[in-house]
Order: C-alpha cells, then sequence, then structure tokens
C-alpha cells in the first residue's frame, strides 16, 4: 500500500505540498474493552469503534512515517483533545500536555489551573486541552513510529 | 459508530483537513451533561506534524477519524416518600410519588408500570392511575397528566427528571400496621436487556442504543402503612340510695360511667358518646363530668350537652392509645 500511496500523493499535489507529504500521520482510533474469560482472566481489546458511549475508553493512535527523501528535523507532533474526550494517560509515550488551549505546555503534574478565587490547583487530566510529542532528534528518512494516548468519552 | 473509518490515503489529501475539521466541530457541538455526551453527536480527531526536512517549516495534518456517539439508555427511579405513606381501610385516592430520571445521554422516552403484589408486605393496594407531574412536584388531579401506557410514556432529556404519582385504594379489610408495597417501573420505550445490549440505528441521532448499567429500565418501591383505630366503650354502674345500700330502690341514684378507650397507631376524629337515659328513671341535672370535670347540660362551648332524651359528650378527635372518661347520673322513679 504505501508505494501507492506515495504514488498517489506524488500525482495528485502541485510541487510546494510535495514537501508537506514528506513525513505522513495516520491517526486510528480504537475502543478499549475489557473482557472476562471463562478462567475470570481479564483481557484487554482493542476494538474497531463500531459502538461510542459516554465511559468508553479509547485509544489514539498515531503513525508517523518519514516517506520523504530527507531527515525530518524538529518533528513535533501535535493532538487537540477533542472536546467530548477527557485524557486518561499517554503510557510511556511522555507527551507534554497543554491545559490552558495550546498556550503553555509541560509535563502535567509541572501545571496547574487559576481557580476562581485568585488560587492555583494542580491541573487533572481532565484538564488537558493538547498532547504533544517534541521529538529531540530529526527522523531520519524511511523510518516510522507510533505514538498513542488514551481518553475517556464525557 | 466509526462514520469515516479513514486511515489510508484519501483523507491526506484533502488539502485543508484542519479547515474541515473546525467547521465540523462548529457544527456539531458537543454537549457533556452527567449523563455524558449527547448522543448523535461527533467526536472528531485530526492531529497535526510540524517538521522541517531543509526547506523550512512545514506542517501537515493527519486524517480526520469521526466518532459518533452512540445512545446509552439508562433510567433510574426513586421513591420520594421518604417514610411510609400513611392509610386507612378503604381509603381512595392514596397517593405514592416516585421520580423517574433519565440516566442516558439521549432523548428517550419511559413506558411506566406498576408492581403491587411482589410480596415482603401484607397486603396489595389496588393500583387505579398513574399521573405525571405537571412541574410542581405536588398531586393534582386537575393538573396532573393522567398517564396511558404506550399513549403518553413520557419523554425525557438526559439529566430530565418527572415526578410520577401512583394511586392506590387500600382495601378494607386491611388492619392496623399493615404494609403495603407498591414499585413503580419505567423501561426506555427503545429497549431493555443486559448491559450492552444494542438496537442498530436506533440511538437518537442516528447511531445504535445501548443499554447501561441499569439494564435501561429502573425500578424503586413506596410503601403505604395502614394507621387505624378502634374505640371501645366499656360501661359500669354503681348505685347509692338513702338507705346507704347499693340497691336499686326508688329513689336511688345510678352514676353511669362510660370509658372510651381508642388503640392502634391512628386517631380517631369526630368521637361523640352519646347515651339515653333508661325508663323509669330520670337524669340528675348538671351531672355530666368529663375526666371527672363537670359539663353543662346546655348545648354550648362545652363538650357536653344533656337534650331532655339523652346525654352526649363531643370528645372530638382522640389518638390511639388514650382514653377518656364520661360519667353521669340519673335517679330511679
Amino acid at each position: 500500500m504505501r508505494p501507492a500511496l506515495l504514488l498517489m500523493l506524488a500525482a495528485a499535489l502541485p510541487g510546494p505540498a510535495f514537501a508537506a507529504n514528506q513525513v505522513a500521520l495516520d491517526n486510528k482510533v480504537f475502543v478499549e474493552r475489557v473482557s472476562t474469560d471463562a478462567d475470570g482472566k481479564q483481557r484487554i481489546l482493542l476494538e474497531e469503534p463500531k459502538l461510542v458511549v459516554p465511559g468508553d475508553r479509547l485509544v489514539f493512535v498515531l503513525n508517523y512515517r518519514n516517506v520523504g527523501a530527507q531527515a525530518a528535523d524538529k518533528f513535533v507532533v501535535t493532538n487537540p483533545l477533542p472536546a467530548a474526550v477527557r485524557f486518561a494517560g499517554a503510557g510511556d509515550t511522555e507527551p507534554l500536555v497543554s491545559v490552558d488551549g495550546g498556550k503553555q505546555w509541560g509535563r502535567l503534574d509541572e501545571l496547574s489551573i487559576a481557580t476562581a478565587d485568585g488560587a492555583h490547583r494542580a491541573a487533572q487530566p481532565a484538564d488537558v486541552t493538547h498532547i504533544r510529542w517534541a521529538f529531540q532528534k530529526p527522523i531520519p528518512a524511511g523510518a516510522t513510529g507510533k505514538l498513542m494516548f488514551r481518553g475517556i468519552v464525557k | 459508530m466509526m462514520i469515516a473509518p479513514v486511515g489510508g490515503a484519501k483523507h491526506r489529501l484533502l488539502p485543508s483537513c484542519s479547515l474541515i475539521a473546525l467547521l465540523a466541530a462548529l457544527a456539531l457541538p458537543v454537549q457533556a451533561t452527567a449523563a455524558g455526551t449527547r448522543a448523535g453527536s461527533t467526536i472528531s480527531n485530526t492531529a497535526t506534524a510540524s517538521f522541517d526536512s531543509g526547506g523550512g517549516p512545514t506542517t501537515i495534518d493527519s486524517n480526520r477519524v469521526d466518532l459518533l456517539v452512540d445512545e446509552l439508555l439508562d433510567v433510574t427511579v426513586d421513591s420520594s416518600n421518604p417514610a411510609d405513606v400513611p392509610t386507612t381501610p378503604g381509603a381512595t385516592g392514596q397517593v405514592l410519588t416516585f421520580s423517574v430520571t433519565n440516566n442516558g445521554n439521549g432523548v428517550e422516552a419511559f413506558a411506566l408500570s406498576t408492581v403491587a403484589n411482589a410480596g415482603g408486605d401484607d397486603y396489595d393496594p389496588a393500583v387505579t392511575q398513574i399521573y405525571l407531574d405537571n412541574g410542581d412536584g405536588l398531586f393534582d388531579a386537575g393538573t396532573d397528566t393522567l398517564y396511558t401506557a404506550g399513549a403518553n410514556d413520557p419523554t425525557l432529556d438526559p439529566d430530565e427528571s418527572i415526578a410520577v404519582f401512583v394511586v392506590t385504594t387500600t382495601p378494607g379489610t386491611v388492619v392496623d400496621g399493615n404494609r403495603g408495597i407498591v414499585s413503580l417501573v419505567a423501561a426506555a420505550r427503545t429497549g431493555t436487556g443486559t448491559p450492552g445490549t444494542s438496537f442498530a440505528g436506533q440511538g437518537e441521532g442516528g447511531g445504535d442504543a445501548v443499554v447501561g448499567a441499569t439494564g435501561a429500565d429502573g425500578e424503586d418501591a413506596g410503601a403505604f402503612v395502614v394507621s387505624a383505630a378502634t374505640v371501645a366503650l366499656v360501661k359500669s354502674a354503681s348505685i347509692t340510695n338513702p338507705l346507704g345500700t347499693a340497691d336499686p330502690i326508688p329513689g336511688a341514684t345510678i352514676t353511669y360511667t362510660i370509658v372510651a378507650t381508642v388503640t392502634g397507631s391512628g386517631s380517631v376524629s369526630g368521637l361523640a358518646v352519646t347515651d339515653n337515659i333508661p325508663a323509669d328513671t330520670s337524669y340528675v341535672p348538671g351531672s355530666i363530668t368529663l375526666g371527672g370535670s363537670p359539663l353543662t347540660d346546655a348545648a354550648d362551648a362545652d363538650a357536653g350537652d344533656y337534650n331532655g332524651a339523652r346525654i352526649n359528650v363531643a370528645l372530638g378527635t382522640v389518638a390511639g392509645g388514650q382514653s377518656r372518661t364520661i360519667s353521669f347520673q340519673t335517679m330511679i322513679h
């Protein structure tokens, strides 16, 4: 599929946009379901989100691939959190988060929220508005990677 | 439900994905309530990547994934009567109040029914009507709406509640202290079942409807307790005569004592004790007493009177566990 994709991209888009597609970013969302088998063991399954209701745990997966010939430097992936989703962690991918619509960024435990009485409280997962991964090293040509985070449907 | 299961090349070809995502977000506001994100809302997710491959900073969008939020079917019923509601044998129009709440995330109609014979009590109240409250929380058959199953099932928004009045008749055969339980059941019209049961395409906004943790039906019980009282009258007589004996000879005075004893958890109202003066005797004027205190013979402010044929003492309301003692005298001719 990938070679065909490249071909289509090259054919469909004018020159300046070609550079824009040196990196491909693919977004998938799954629903995390916990099922208990006959032995009482719990299994976590990632399912296609055919049914989504409040309280469901969603897993957002972002696959990136440097399809260009050059390394991609200063690679930053940003995912604004949908309003109906409450952030529920990002595993070991350790993203930066924002709790103010993308103005300030940091680890969740470094951020705070101004309260009505002028004080500040520690930011909670429910405060997260944006998630961002900023790569220290360039992504070599042809390299791929996967980022993920979890959210709960409010 | 995934309505745009994208991930292939198609969406990457869209030149301005972020603009489309923005428009979509504006067009489909996502309401989050206690019941959760409204059914029919779309959760849209798009990520962006920025990088520099030597030609300056470049930003790209990922494909957009749209998730349609399905309808969760959940309802709870709560009794609004904090304690058993007092009733009396044979009483009609006896009301239990319930609250029905749509805990789901979509507009839903609920079928109402009652269960009065589930046991665990002493009698089965006879349910005569169910009324839907007009919003004031108080039962009034003149302004509340008579419920007919299937015809005017209450339709509730997410998080919305309605008060429901169950009107019953208490059987005449019950006795003091009996309890009668009535449960109100509310069931989502779309369907009920074990949690997770889904109804394809029947959710608000075009998605599926899924039975939530409540099973999409709710039930709670309210109870009546019979608060009845009974009156027992015990009459006794004692005789005194000029001879200083207790023989009923002409000229002897008979003192009648009537003790009215009320038993039960309720009370009796309008209780009056009337006694005709026996033949061959005449009433001794001014002899009526209540609790040892004299009452006048006139029909006036005090409780007693004599009308030439009988004495009458109006006791009014007397609670269970209390008694009243009345006396009067006659003279044998």
